[in-house]
């Protein structure tokens, strides 16, 4: 209780609030600019972020990803072209309803569906979370390997790429946090003699490169001349919404479910719940037909999906320090450069800290209502910002921010270094969201891997002996089997393409 | 621009290759089996696999080598391509010499002018934005943006 009342000073405090306010203004501007995204966001917010103190630090994190998922759609439904990749499997449908002249009614879905969803999906946090982190505080390594390698899985099994082009991302990531120091033996590995690499690459450094610097690039061959878009005013976006709850109810608890589930898998975020929910929508739609016609009702599942992933995604990222998505991957870095530690004792050591993150979730997706409403309003002078003004500035924000993490070239050089690289790795089809996960998550699975070895002295079956490790190992191996016996299946009969 | 598989998976073996061969020169502790080249061995093994399938692959389903796309035969849209990496090369050149604020102002100009915004507009910008980022990371978070030609003034 003690603690709920200090995490209540700690959020209410004016200069957190103040952070919260702008942050909110920032992730809608950036969710509702066609070509940034909320992970861009959140990569680009670490480095004002830096020199915060926690709590107004995550604030500004939690704030701009829940304002920036949701922002997504407004450009998805006026332009036919998401805001961010969360909103893509929706866009069509809700273009269509533009165009069938249900823009208002599009919003309001869009807008009051999302705070719900978000709302369910922080219900499940702040219940699951806690009873979860009593339950990992008995893991040994053997666990934690284990959990690290369903994470790494589900981020290949559960994106739209070719399988072994994802398990080749998740490995160059596991590869890259190889570089620096080792963490048994203390040897120097992969630097080159260079000191800047000792401790590592640096990951936010990383991040800007690979979500900002690539996505620049993509951007930088159709910027030229071209100014804003221009759309059309908004009117009453809550008129007719009573008649969809009413109707739909159902699609939103299913697509808040299915969002929140797959959220907290770790591996899988918003994007990918989106997808799915869209997808389960439509199977079990009794009006199948309209699908893609400007229909309603799978927008509901959707947009409610990915706003409740967004806030179950700091399930597994608070427990156990394994990202559900690439935002808390980038959340992941940010508690260990506060001294945060993710992981079951966080709970006990600091359990303001994560009321705090509660409370400030809850108090980002009750703003979203009038800010939300705010940007759709504003949309049509947002979306006439000029992109080859903003890409400029962009490149001059990831330059700063990533010289701010190093102080230093080194961190400006490595941006460009993975800004290239990303570019690289997506023209072949590689998704780099592995690459992140992995990144992350490369140390705490060769720590535990190369421990466990000793313990066990190469016996693999030690790796099962415990209950929980033993049925996390078979659930690991068991979506492998599923994923290569897909691949095998998908190298015979041409592949469904998802996105 | 976008080689195809089989080049991909080609240079990949040569990548696992590179790792193994430098793994070789970690240390190794005398009655310790798993030491510090175990793990990047175990990643180094699971990229060769992944190349060797692509390569397989990509020589059972043929094509050209090198694929460019229509952007890249473009010579302006190459340039504005080019443009960002370049700018962000020059910045790492330059700003220790020339200091942040006029250097960031002469690319933000450079590049949206490039980028064909209208002078009136690229002028203000250019200047409020670096301005605007010098007053907040140099300012408020204490990153040192180098001087360079303004260190007398700043």
């Amino acid at each position: 209780m003690e603690a709920i009342l200090q995490a209540f000073a700690l959020v209410f405090d004016p200069a957190v609030l103040g952070v919260i306010l702008i942050s909110a203004v920032f992730g809608l501007f950036v969710g509702a600019m066609p070509g940034l995204t909320a992970t861009m966001a959140t990569a680009l917010l670490v480095p004002v972020t830096f020199f915060m103190d926690p709590v107004p630090a995550l604030g500004a994190i939690v704030t701009a990803t829940a304002m920036a998922i949701f922002a997504g759609d407004i450009p998805g439904a006026m332009l036919r072209m998401p805001g961010t990749p969360a909103s893509a499997a929706y866009a069509d449908e809700s273009y269509a309803m533009t165009r069938r002249g249900l823009l208002n009614l599009n919003m309001g879905v869009n807008l009051v569906f999302s705070v719900a969803g978000g709302l369910i999906g922080i219900a499940v946090l702040v219940l699951c979370a806690p009873l979860l982190a009593e339950v990992a505080i008995n893991f040994s390594s053997f666990e934690y390997f284990w959990l690290a390698c369903l994470g790494l899985t589900c981020a290949v099994f559960l994106s739209n790429a070719d399988p072994v082009k994802g398990v080749l991302s998740l490995l160059i990531g596991l590869l890259l946090a190889t570089v620096g120091i080792d963490p048994s033996a203390g040897v120097p590995r992969f630097t080159f003699g260079e000191v800047e690499l000792m401790q590592g690459v640096n990951f936010v450094a990383t991040m800007i490169g690979m979500f900002a610097v690539s996505e620049l690039l993509r951007g930088a061959v159709t910027v030229r001349g071209s100014g804003g878009a221009v759309v059309e005013q908004v009117g009453d976006v809550f008129r007719g919404l009573g008649a969809v709850w009413r109707r739909y109810w159902f699609n939103f608890l299913r697509g808040s479910g299915i969002g929140t589930l797959i959220g907290a898998l770790p591996g899988a975020g918003a994007d990918i719940a989106a997808w799915i929910s869209y997808a389960v929508s439509k199977r079990f739609s009794r009006e199948k037909e309209k699908f893609g016609t400007g229909h309603v009702e799978g927008v509901v599942d959707a947009t409610a999906a990915n706003n409740s992933a967004l806030a179950s995604a700091w399930i597994p990222a608070l427990v156990f320090g394994i990202p559900g998505d690439s935002i808390t991957a980038i959340v992941i870095g940010v508690l260990y450069m506060k001294g945060m530690n993710p992981g079951p004792t966080v709970f006990l050591e600091n359990p303001q800290l994560i009321y705090a993150v509660f409370l400030i979730f809850i108090l980002a997706n009750l703003l979203l209502l009038p800010l939300g409403w705010a940007a759709i309003k504003g949309a049509r002078q947002v979306l006439r910002t000029p992109r080859n003004l903003l890409l400029p500035v962009i490149l001059l924000f990831c330059v700063v921010g990533s010289f701010a993490m190093t102080n230093s070239l080194y961190g400006v050089s490595l941006m460009l270094a993975m800004g290239l690289f990303g570019w690289f790795l997506e023209q072949h089809g590689i998704p780099v969201a592995p690459l992140i996960l992995g990144l992350v998550l490369g140390e705490m699975l060769e720590q535990t891997f190369v421990q466990n070895m000793i313990k066990a002295d190469g016996d693999w079956l030690e790796f099962f002996s415990r209950p929980i490790a033993g049925a996390l190992g078979v659930a690991t191996l068991a979506i492998w089997v599923l994923m290569v016996g897909r691949a095998v299946a998908g190298g015979r009969a041409p592949k469904a393409q998802v996105a | 621009m976008r080689l195809h598989d089989a080049a991909l998976g080609g240079l990949l073996l040569g990548l696992a290759a590179w790792i193994w061969w430098l793994t070789g020169f970690f240390p190794a502790f005398p009655g310790q089996d798993y030491g510090p080249s175990l793990f990047p061995r175990v990643l180094g093994s699971g990229i060769a696999l992944c190349g060797a399938l692509l390569l397989l692959r990509g020589l059972r389903e043929g094509g050209p080598v090198l694929q460019v796309e229509e952007w890249a035969r473009d010579p302006v849209r190459l340039l504005s391509f080019l443009a960002v990496p370049g700018a962000v090369l020059l910045y790492i050149l330059l700003s220790d010499w020339v200091g942040f604020i006029p250097l960031a102002f002469v690319l933000l100009l450079g590049l949206t002018l490039w980028f064909r915004a209208r002078p009136v507009v690229a002028l203000p910008v250019a200047a409020g934005v670096t301005l605007a980022v010098h007053w907040f990371f140099a300012g408020m978070m204490r990153v040192p943006l180098p001087r360079g030609w303004l260190d007398a003034v700043l």
